[in-house]
């Protein structure tokens, strides 16, 4: 059997995977609290945020997990969950469960980049604008929301600082935007920025923040509320500065 | 015609989203029928009422619903099917503009614009109450269901 503190540690690692790949903190309170129960040591977790606390309740020992949030990756939530299904059900032990998870750490899956590319483009088209916009602009913000992807990724792997990326993104979409309509190809510049900017519009931030207020998880649904608002102001400035660019270089109105 | 062109466009947009924020392979499908299928009633539903909160609402209920079911059908996170499906109803596009009429300078259609995020934002949040509330007791005998079929 582990020990109380190996279990407590090992907790500590499932919950700071679940939270930063985008899961609810009430999964991540029930997920820890089922390990900790099926390794055989009641467990109390309280999850937050910015932080998880791992507590057992038959020792004075807290353990105190400090979590980032930054890229979410939710594959990274189904394999935990599985795994987790796995070893509460009896089907592994827990050396196993330890061994896999260290798998889970070190390795993430991912789509390829042409298959990103193409969900990018895919997103960019979006059902709101189909009878709205025309079919040409819809074409176009298929490609400029790949290009406004790329860039905030491309910034999001070279940078720490938060928001600038997404910002990036923003201003070159604006910036594509509105030159296709400054070249005359393009019949309207806003249609294809609302379009192209589905890919960083915080979906994730949005649809958790309202799982968590609902689940009366308060403060970490206003955190989310709050990320996607800053997330939204990144892209709008961003968008803002971009299509300005445009209008400085070739002359007219701002 | 028209709600099949909605319901291709929707569901290749879930998809998409779905790959970016890298959900499992095997819930790529549901995820989009969920997408696609909510995105259809929010399309009927607004074409009857002028009432911004009643189609989404609807629409997250619906949601709320076939993600759960899909869930339990293919054992994935709730959160996996819920977040691609709800990219095309969540009011990113009224934020940014919102937030763009901000940075120049137009307050009052900033602040309507805001308004109207969180009026859709609680539509959508009442809509994911009534889909939990629904589904509560059912959850129990659909997973006995499901695990006698397999």
């Amino acid at each position: 059997m582990p020990s109380e503190k190996q279990v407590i540690a090992l907790c500590g690692r499932v919950g700071k995977i679940l939270l930063e790949n985008g899961a609810e903190t009430g999964r991540v309170e029930s997920t820890v609290e089922y390990i900790g129960a099926a390794a055989g040591v009641p467990i109390s977790c309280h999850a937050e945020m910015t932080a998880i606390f791992v507590d057992a309740d038959t020792d004075t020992a807290t353990h105190l997990i400090k979590v980032r949030t930054k890229d979410f990756n939710l594959r990274q939530v189904d394999r935990i969950n599985s795994l987790s299904r796995a070893f509460t059900s009896g089907t592994i032990d827990y050396a196993t469960l330890e061994s896999r998870l260290t798998t889970i750490e070190s390795s993430r899956r991912d789509y390829s980049w042409p298959q990103k590319i193409l969900g990018a483009g895919l997103v960019s088209v979006a059902p709101m604008l189909v009878f709205q916009a025309t079919w040409a602009d819809l074409g176009l913000a298929f490609f400029v929301g790949i290009g406004g992807y790329l860039a905030s990724q491309w910034l999001g792997r070279r940078t720490t600082t938060p928001y600038i990326s997404i910002g990036l993104g923003g201003m070159v979409i604006g910036l594509l935007a509105t030159l296709l309509q400054r070249l005359g190809v393009a019949t309207s510049a806003d249609n294809i920025i609302i379009s192209a900017l589905m890919p960083l519009v915080p979906g994730v931030a949005i649809t958790n923040s309202l799982r968590e207020l609902i689940a009366r998880h308060t403060i970490s649904g206003l955190v989310r509320a709050m990320d996607a608002i800053m997330v939204a102001g990144a892209i709008g400035a961003g968008v803002v500065v971009g299509s300005a660019c445009v209008s400085l270089l070739l002359g007219g109105a701002l | 015609m028209r709600l099949l062109i909605e319901l291709v466009v929707s569901f290749a947009s879930t998809i998409g989203f779905g790959i970016i924020t890298n959900i499992p392979k095997r819930t790529l499908l549901p995820a989009g029928i969920t997408g696609s299928l909510a995105w259809v009633v929010y399309v009927v539903v607004a074409g009857q009422t002028p009432n911004m909160i009643l189609p989404n609402l609807l629409a997250a209920t619906t949601i709320g619903l076939l993600a759960n079911v899909a869930a339990i059908w293919v054992k994935a996170p709730v959160n996996v099917m819920y977040i691609p499906s709800l990219v095309s109803l969540v009011p990113g596009a009224i934020i940014y503009m919102s937030m763009k009429n901000f940075t120049l300078g137009r307050e009052t259609a900033a602040q309507a614009g805001l308004v109207k995020t969180l009026s859709i934002a609680i539509g959508l949040a009442v809509g994911f109450v009534i889909a939990e509330a629904i589904f509560k007791p059912i959850r129990r005998p659909l997973r006995h269901w499901f695990e006698a079929r397999r």
